[in-house]
């Protein structure tokens, strides 16, 4: 049930190596703590190896000299106590259910989702172990695909259900599980030349409805904005195992760019995973900076959040080519951002008539 | 002359009716909203006036009732001693205007034209008569009457009168007191500008009224009601009348006193009709006008009298005695403030009496924070003058303008730009005592520039600025403390006791990790209240959680004042200097702590809720203040001086006393008359015994000169 194969009893002992540091420094008289790498854009780093961004050697430690600290480490023991409650009664648990079953863990409970949310992340980072090895699953769903690929996905009953994404689904796609590892979902066959990854409902419906995934002979996955660990390993999945392009098209504004660095570099949040989680070879196709010039499209001023953010990319080490660099500092001139479905300025067919087949043109050419 | 009594003539024939129509705007009657604010302040003002004077705690309802048409029914009502049958068309009738009006004194009643102004408005804007019931403890019955008023002869018109038991709404007899029902067009708003903050402002300088107020709409539903609770049961004190001084002094008004004066030689007018002036000032100031000292007053002349008001100012005199003022004294202004305002912390400045332009006056400055206040925004300014509250021009007003001038960013608000209202969870009161309040207008509600008062005003901002930064630096100096006492006390053990239970190992000895988190020696105090001895119970603990033993002394401050005193204080110790106690301490060795626990009597609750706490010795103390032991000293040091000046002032009062036996009564202001005219060089004593305004053209000149002559 694990991606990198721990069993049950090693993910338990590397929770309690946790709680074991604790009680050494307690009992030499030291206050307890917890260490970790720095969980910034200023401690991830280009990984050889891997061809991903992972964390770098910055370590924090996390001891019980405030209170705040104190408190995380308080929690990080009543999460470990429920993790192997949960390992031992063979259940599992959302991690929003555990943020509101942490209302009974008196000082230890959190304070918002985000906070469980970040600690489940610590745990997985400190153990190496995966969140799905602590029996918790994300609440967020994951993505849409349609297209003539098909997976087998095991169902509740535990049999093998075989799907294709154009022919057995609905209008709305293929729904991906949270969890789209082997044991769960296989890769069975495909006819696709690439998939196209999209940040926004309505362009995916616009495409769907255009049939561009016959007319280009590829799969389309719906992103719903900033894509979700499991969304982001199916595309690794596909991309590895069927040795499929993945072409990324965004609208035209500063998330989108983060958005891509998760797919593509490995995100800050999961860098402890991005070898498991990122595309390297993902290609970002637009909307770009300076399509809203040459494209002439309807946009909007950026906002004093949208320079900041913009900002802060030109110190991101993920975007440190001068590639990025450029196409950062582009749209900072222009003082201009757009949405996809800005396209439609020329009519609803016009993206899937003329913008993307260009756009494919462009970097098949290069 | 002749041109002036033809003038003076056709004017006699404008009707007060038209005069009060033309002048509505400074009479506080131009808007219909404004309207009712104005009569709520008229009664209001009346009611605590008589129950001061009377020496009663005042008990005020206002009820306030919509109609059709835009029309409202006001109805007030107070415990005071009620007026006598005879006097209540004198005191509703007409336009008078009492003996309060150059009597040198803080009342409240310098403003608007009093009572008779709301008959009139009522008379004017709805035909309707204003039904008086007034009831004084001698008589067995209260009387209720109906009153108009005869513009033409400038009186009231009684009707339906008669004699009957005032009953309260519970059916027990009303003993004494005085209610005014009314109609009225006007309209009942709400906010900053309203009757209901009227009424809550003038509760918290008042803080020993009690006032109800309820307001009902057309279906009889309760739209808005306040009520505020005495806090204090002790009535502002008598205030002192006393003569001018010649600092404040205009051409015209000396011209009247040399009239009325029945001293027979300018030097005794000097000495006997002024404050200030000794024997030896009122001789240097004759000289220096060349007049006699033997010269009849009646018989100077304007030119020597302007010469006589120049010399004033070359000559040196003593300042004018302060106790005609009535500050509310900084108890009484944080109960006021309380009964108003749910805050966390008040602050309070009272600045000695000064004068300015022979004119004594006196700030006071109170600030809340924190509590039910709003973060968000400026801050909320509540600005008095002898007690009344100021509701209108805040911008334009000298006391808005000196909180404006501090740089409040110092003091822990937020003042963007160092310009206009800090912004935060807090509320200003500043009160303007004095005897001659100078407005911008007629209006009567900014104060107009000063630098003197300006200054001063300043000066008490910063006072209770720093009270507030104080606070604040100690607030979150606990909140750091409480932190680490929670981490140490229920978050450490719980890792301890959750570990140990995971891995199904022994529990660690949490001492030295303790020490080691901790690293600091910590006090805490609190400030409760014993209901049973009705004291004030201070607790102080201190811990020692460093790795070496530790001796101290804690000093604690305390408010001593008269009746106020520590009752219990098991760990003795000794008085530092005026409310500043020390007890010297054990040494406290690594992981010890030790308590010091004394009650204080002759307090109220609520009274002494921040406990200011410092220490002697080695080490610092989260929690507690290193004593500046130069600033203690020169605590001493002013505790001398004002023991010494206490003593000079009991010897003074001896003489002023022995004075004033010795000499038949000064100045009888009371029942004079002054009628200014405009060229200041004709003054017309005479003899009634309350001034009437006969000529409406009088009273217009009159208040705006007012202002400008006192």
């Amino acid at each position: 049930m694990s991606a990198n194969g721990f069993s049950k009893e090693e993910v338990i002992e590397a929770l309690h190596s946790i709680a074991g540091e604790m009680h050494d420094n307690m009992t030499k008289g030291q206050p307890p703590r917890m260490t970790l790498p720095v969980r910034t854009k200023k401690n991830i780093a280009f990984d050889e190896r891997l061809g991903v961004y992972k964390y770098g050697k910055k370590m924090s430690t996390r001891d019980a000299t405030s209170l705040g600290s104190a408190r995380q480490l308080l929690r990080a023991l009543h999460v470990t106590e429920f993790i192997e409650e949960m390992i031992n009664a063979g259940k599992s648990s959302t991690l929003r259910e555990m943020y509101y079953i942490s209302e009974g863990w008196g000082h230890g409970k959190f304070g918002s989702q985000n906070e469980s949310n970040n600690l489940a992340e610590d745990l997985e980072i400190v153990t190496r172990c995966m969140r799905e090895d602590f029996k918790l699953r994300p609440e967020e769903d994951g993505a849409r695909i349609i297209g003539n690929i098909t997976f087998e996905e095991r169902n509740r009953r535990g049999d093998w259900m075989r799907i294709n994404c154009r022919d057995d689904v609905g209008d709305s796609g293929y729904g991906v599980p949270y969890n789209v590892e082997a044991e769960k979902l296989r890769l069975i066959t495909h006819d696709v030349d690439f998939i196209m990854a999209i940040e926004t409902g309505g362009m995916f419906d616009r495409l769907v409805e255009n049939g561009f995934d016959e007319s280009a002979h590829c799969a389309l996955i719906h992103l719903k904005g900033q894509p979700a660990r499991s969304t982001r390993r199916i595309i690794k999945r596909m991309n590895e195992e069927w040795n499929l392009p993945v072409l990324v098209f965004l609208d035209g504004d500063p998330w989108s760019f983060r958005i891509f660095a998760s797919i593509a570099y490995g995100a800050i949040k999961t860098a402890h995973i991005s070898e498991y989680l990122a595309t390297p070879s993902a290609v970002y196709l637009g909307i770009r900076a300076d399509d809203i010039e040459s494209y002439d499209l309807p946009s909007d001023e950026l906002s004093s959040r949208d320079i900041q953010a913009l900002k802060a990319e030109l110190s991101d080490p993920r975007f440190a080519d001068s590639e990025w660099q450029e196409e950062i500092n582009m749209m900072l001139d222009l003082g201009k951002k757009a949405e996809q479905q800005s396209l439609a300025k020329y009519g609803l067919d016009f993206v899937t008539d003329t913008y993307l087949p260009e756009k494919l043109a462009q970097i098949m050419g290069r | 002359m002749a041109d002036a009594e033809r003038i003076a003539s056709k004017q006699k024939q404008i009707s007060i009716s038209e005069f009060f129509e033309k002048n509505k705007h400074f009479l506080g009657f131009d808007t219909l909203q404004r309207a009712v604010i104005t009569a709520v302040k008229e009664a209001v003002d009346n009611s605590l006036d008589a129950c001061e004077e009377s020496r009663i705690l005042p008990d005020i309802r206002i009820e306030i009732n919509r109609l059709s048409g835009d029309r409202l029914e006001l109805i007030a009502q107070d415990n005071g001693p009620g007026i006598p049958r005879d006097a209540i068309e004198n005191v509703f009738g007409r336009f008078l205007l009492g003996s309060r009006f150059h009597a040198i004194r803080q009342t409240r009643g310098q403003q608007g034209i009093g009572i008779t102004g709301v008959l009139m408005y009522s008379q004017l804007t709805t035909g309707s008569k204003t039904r008086v019931t007034s009831k004084i403890a001698s008589d067995s019955s209260a009387v209720h009457v109906d009153l108009g008023l005869d513009t033409r002869k400038n009186r009231a018109t009684k009707s339906n009168e008669r004699r009957d038991l005032w009953l309260d709404e519970n059916g027990h007899e009303i003993e004494h007191g005085l209610m005014i029902r009314t109609v009225m067009r006007a309209k009942y708003q709400r906010g900053r500008q309203s009757v209901h903050q009227y009424l809550r402002m003038t509760s918290i300088v008042n803080p020993h009224a009690t006032i109800h107020l309820t307001v009902r709409g057309l279906d009889g539903e309760i739209i808005d009601d306040g009520h505020w609770i005495r806090t204090t049961e002790k009535l502002p004190r008598v205030v002192e009348e006393i003569k001018p001084h010649p600092h404040g002094i205009l051409l015209g008004q000396l011209q009247r006193m040399l009239k009325e004066t029945d001293e027979r030689n300018m030097t005794s007018f000097l000495r006997h009709g002024f404050s200030g002036v000794s024997l030896r000032a009122a001789k240097e100031i004759l000289a220096a006008a060349e007049l006699d000292e033997g010269r009849i007053p009646a018989r100077v002349k304007a030119e020597d009298a302007q010469k006589m008001v120049e010399a004033f100012q070359r000559v040196k005199l003593l300042a004018p005695p302060t106790d005609c003022l009535s500050p509310i004294e900084e108890m009484l202004i944080k109960k006021g403030l309380s009964k108003a305002i749910d805050s966390r912390f008040a602050s309070t400045a009272t600045r000695k009496p000064t004068v300015s332009q022979g004119n004594p006056f006196q700030i006071e400055v109170g600030l809340v924070f924190g509590g039910d206040l709003q973060a968000e925004g400026p801050i909320e300014i509540l600005r008095f003058t002898n007690r009344v509250p100021l509701m209108y021009q805040q911008g334009g007003c000298l006391l808005t303008k000196a909180l404006e001038s501090v740089d409040w960013k110092r003091y822990g608000l937020d003042h963007p730009g160092g310009r206009g209202l800090p912004k935060g969870p807090a509320a200003v009161l500043i009160h303007l005592a004095s005897t001659n309040v100078q407005f911008t207008s007629e209006a009567k509600e900014a104060v107009a520039d000063n630098e003197e008062v300006f200054e001063e005003v300043r000066r008490a901002m910063l006072e209770v600025g720093r009270g507030l930064r104080n606070h604040l630096k100690k607030s979150s100096q606990r909140k750091k403390a409480q932190e680490k006492f929670d981490l140490i006390n229920i978050i450490l053990p719980e890792i301890s006791r959750k570990t140990s239970q995971l891995l199904g190992r022994e529990e660690p000895d949490l001492a030295p990790v303790i020490t080691r988190i901790m690293n600091a020696v910590f006090l805490e105090d609190e400030i409760g209240w014993d209901k049973h001895s009705n004291q004030a119970v201070c607790s102080l603990t201190i811990y020692n959680y460093t790795a070496r033993a530790r001796a101290y002394t804690i000093l604690a401050k305390w408010p001593e004042g008269e009746g106020v005193a520590i009752a219990e204080n098991p760990r003795g110790g000794r008085k530092e200097t005026t409310g500043l106690w020390a007890w010297r301490l054990d040494t406290l060795d690594p992981g010890q702590s030790a308590e010091i626990r004394f009650t204080v009597s002759g307090l109220s609750k609520g009274d002494w809720t921040d406990a200011e706490i410092f220490f002697r010795g080695n080490g610092d103390i989260i929690g507690a203040t290193k004593i500046d032991e130069k600033l203690l000293d020169e605590m001493r040091k002013m505790e001398a001086l004002a023991l010494a000046e206490a003593e000079y002032a009991a010897a003074t009062m001896n003489e002023s006393i022995q004075r004033l036996v010795e000499r038949t009564p000064v100045l009888e202001t009371s029942g004079e008359s002054l009628v200014v005219s405009s060229d200041e060089s004709v003054v017309e004593p005479s003899n009634e015994s309350q001034r009437m305004i006969n000529n409406p053209e009088d009273l217009r000149q009159w208040t705006p000169a007012e202002e400008v002559n006192e």
